[in-house]
């Protein structure tokens, strides 16, 4: 636990030197898989452990935007303020330290849940860039905005593909009328939007910009809104 | 007239505005969801027969998300036809491609939707050990076993329901129900929801049928295969 808390001060002084950025993440990294391996299972059960995830897929996946902006002082500031808001959040929620329901040891259900903090954590990063985009007018962000969406939608769209597997073999469904079922689909419509929108002359730009920021709203919403304060099969 | 509704279902404009239309519907409905008792049936029975005999004024929004699926099912398929006509003569063929089999793919998710909405089948029974029940295929099953194994601190770790299939003349098919892996036979899954150890072995059996699985299935893969084509080729394009 004292890795855990070790990693959000390393996140806050990301803000002034990248080092502690990857410092705190190669913390997390190592407190996620001592997880994993004492509780032999994929760490990824309630809040602690998603945000957790989500923080480290956050700085993980920024590298190579933070690369191609050339150390952007403004992206390495958003990164770490986002990524140390979730760890934050990660240590005040409650740690699941149970054993997985057997239903819940299955490939399919890991990889959905993998694939969607991965999406989750693109699309945070989308939503920076088009704030940068906003702030400084410059199309290579625009451009690396839409690069983040499109590779999040990918991965979101397997994580709904495999959790339908799952779902299909674990409760003989593969999907279900429930909030976190339909906050899921406007999510994913939200983002075939912004692909679709984007396609046209218009939308290109500021507009695009905000429809990244927005939809990381729904992200969160879909996350964090709908599991703590609706009955779901998702629920924390 | 004819001209102006094929326009109208060619237009990428028309796309956006049905999306923004189906988000707004589905938006409206998922606050219209939680605070009404009746959704809490919705899975008891196939879609269409819960839609019909729900009042308008809950359901409103589930119909215009259908109308307006219908609508981005025609848009979808007009758009991807244009789309493969107007640029079959580029040289990147996949690339002009792979967003056609992503819209094939949608499709027949939606297609699996449709076919479970009209004819998915759902039934429950609590059931113990040597509980024989009678399934809508007018085949008996049989529970023989139900094994459970926890750990000491109390949880089920693992779990197993030895199941049989009967005729006339007694069980002609043996299987076994475990996590994950349900007995599926003539279209039939059984599946085991819940699971009691004490004070005696008791299990709660779901039976359902789903027309649309095949197809989820295969409007997925397309659609997994189309996405990540189409990331593969941008990437490789820009370098």
């Amino acid at each position: 636990m004292l890795l855990a808390f070790a990693v959000f001060p390393l996140y806050l002084f990301g803000i002034w030197k990248r080092l502690f950025l990857y410092a705190g993440l190669a913390l997390q990294v190592v407190y996620i898989a001592s997880r994993g391996i004492s509780f032999e299972r994929l760490p990824l059960v309630g809040a602690h452990d998603t945000l957790t995830f989500l923080s480290a897929s956050i700085v993980l996946l920024s590298i190579p935007f933070g690369w191609l902006l050339k150390r952007d002082y403004l992206f390495n500031v958003s990164v770490s303020i986002m990524a140390a808001v979730f760890t934050a959040f990660a240590l005040i929620s409650k740690q699941h330290s149970s054993p997985l329901p057997p239903v819940l040891k299955i490939i399919w259900f890991e990889l959905h849940v993998v694939l969607a903090f991965l999406s989750y954590a693109l699309f945070g990063i989308a939503a920076i860039l088009g704030y940068l985009y906003l702030k400084e007018k410059n199309s290579l962000v625009e451009g690396l905005q839409y690069r983040a969406v499109l590779i999040g939608y990918c991965f979101f769209s397997l994580s709904m593909i495999f959790g339908g597997i799952w779902a299909y073999l674990a409760w003989g469904t593969y999907w279900l009328w429930t909030p976190k079922e339909l906050w899921t689909s406007i999510l994913w419509l939200f983002y075939s939007l912004y692909l679709h929108a984007r396609l046209k002359q218009w939308w290109m730009g500021k507009p695009s910009a905000v429809l990244g920021i927005i939809g990381f709203g729904v992200v969160l919403f879909t996350y964090l809104g709908v599991s703590l304060l609706m009955k779901s099969s998702h629920a924390f | 007239m004819f001209r102006y509704i094929i326009e109208f279902f060619m237009s990428l404009r028309t796309s956006i505005w049905l999306i923004w239309g189906i988000i707004a519907v589905l938006f409206a409905g998922a606050f219209i969801m939680p605070v009404r008792q009746e959704f809490q049936a919705i899975h008891a029975q196939p879609l269409f027969d819960w839609l019909r005999e729900q009042p308008l004024g809950i359901t409103w929004w589930l119909w215009g998300a259908i109308g307006l699926l219908v609508l981005l099912t025609i848009n979808t398929l007009f758009c991807s036809v244009e789309s493969v006509i107007k640029k079959r003569r580029v040289t990147q063929w996949l690339l002009l491609i792979s967003p056609q089999i992503i819209h094939i793919g949608f499709l027949f998710i939606l297609l699996a939707h449709l076919l479970s909405s009209i004819g998915g089948f759902k039934g429950t029974a609590i059931a113990r050990e040597g509980t024989i029940l009678r399934m809508p295929n007018d085949v008996s099953l049989q529970v023989e076993k139900i094994n459970i194994s926890i750990d000491p601190s109390g949880y089920i770790r693992n779990w197993s329901v030895d199941i049989g299939y009967m005729a006339d003349d007694g069980i002609f098919k043996a299987d076994r129900i475990m996590p994950n892996k349900p007995s599926i036979r003539d279209g039939m899954g059984v599946y085991v929801k819940d699971i009691q150890p004490y004070p005696f072995k008791a299990i709660m059996l779901e039976i359902s049928r789903e027309p649309g699985a095949a197809w989820a299935l295969i409007g997925g893969i397309l659609f997994a295969l189309g996405t990540i084509a189409l990331i593969m080729l941008k990437m490789k394009r820009e370098g």
